[in-house]
């Protein structure tokens, strides 16, 4: 057993764990933090597929933005939410979840494992792709000029759009302090 | 298994979103439904990563960068939403939210 197979292994484990834990939890804190160790357990698989700065933005954005925004969020209004989810109205809708979750993962393993991964797939599919996205250079420099030249109109619209998400926040906020 | 073939991380990004679908409907707390939304969009970009890593390419980190920052955005906006709604009705239970209902 590599490292690497390793690396992976253990990390599988902590992601589905913690994945769990998100959905199984009472307390929305707990949630909360089993989902900041299953967004860095996927930081870490980033790193073991060679992305160094995709790990880092992973961890700067979720783990530095998006999850402290919801600690601060969960905490605000954790104890109502709580109280809230005693009693269960609908009898049959945990099994049912349940039962059409394993069908789905069952039908995403089955497409995975005989459209994509099926080896004239891998061979015929890998090959046209890789000549249909061009030069192969997996770097930061690649990222970046890929990001500024070929995506710059994907990237510019992404800041139209954070703007918007600021203004919308702004507006809700505002709303609701002066009723 | 992992060095040479992307099979078993498309399986961990395909029980991480299966979990994630799970919770959205299970759950009745619309914080946790909005944190297995997030369990769904890592998943998906993890399995965006690893067809980039294993075609050699860039442009599935592109994506990744997308989703991330559409992420963010939407967790902005929905969390103000979940805040908005404790402050008028004092709960968030997405069961007795049903004032628009038919």
């Amino acid at each position: 057993m590599t490292a690497a197979t390793f690396a992976f292994v253990a990390l599988s484990i902590t992601a589905t764990l913690s994945a769990l834990g998100v959905i199984l939890f009472r307390n929305a804190v707990y949630s909360a933090l089993s989902l900041i160790l299953n967004l860095f357990s996927l930081a870490l698989f980033f790193l073991l597929l060679n992305s160094v700065f995709l790990a880092v933005v992973q961890v700067l954005i979720y783990t530095g933005g998006i999850m402290v925004l919801f600690l601060f969020v969960v905490t605000m209004l954790a104890p109502d939410a709580r109280d809230s989810e005693q009693r269960d109205p609908i009898r049959w809708q945990r099994g049912a979840a349940a039962g059409l979750g394993l069908i789905l993962a069952g039908g995403i393993c089955y497409l995975l494992v005989n459209t994509v991964l099926s080896p004239a797939a891998r061979t015929t599919g890998a090959a046209s792709l890789s000549k249909a996205v061009g030069p192969t250079d997996q770097s930061i420099q690649a990222f970046g000029s890929a990001l500024f030249h070929g995506f710059l109109f994907p990237f510019e619209v992404t800041s139209v759009l954070l703007v918007v998400a600021i203004l919308g926040a702004l507006v809700l906020g505002r709303r609701a302090s002066k009723d | 298994m992992p060095p040479d073939q992307p099979t078993g991380y498309l399986i961990v990004s395909a029980v991480l979103f299966t979990i994630g679908v799970v919770g959205v409907l299970v759950r009745r707390n619309p914080l946790i439904m909005f944190m297995s939304i997030e369990l769904m969009l890592n998943a998906v970009n993890l399995s965006f990563m690893t067809f980039a890593h294993y075609l050699d390419s860039v442009e599935g980190w592109i994506f990744v960068f997308l989703v991330l920052t559409v992420a963010a955005a939407e967790v902005v906006v929905g969390l103000a939403i979940i805040v908005s709604i404790f402050r008028t009705r004092h709960n968030v239970d997405v069961d007795e939210l049903d004032s628009m209902k038919g």
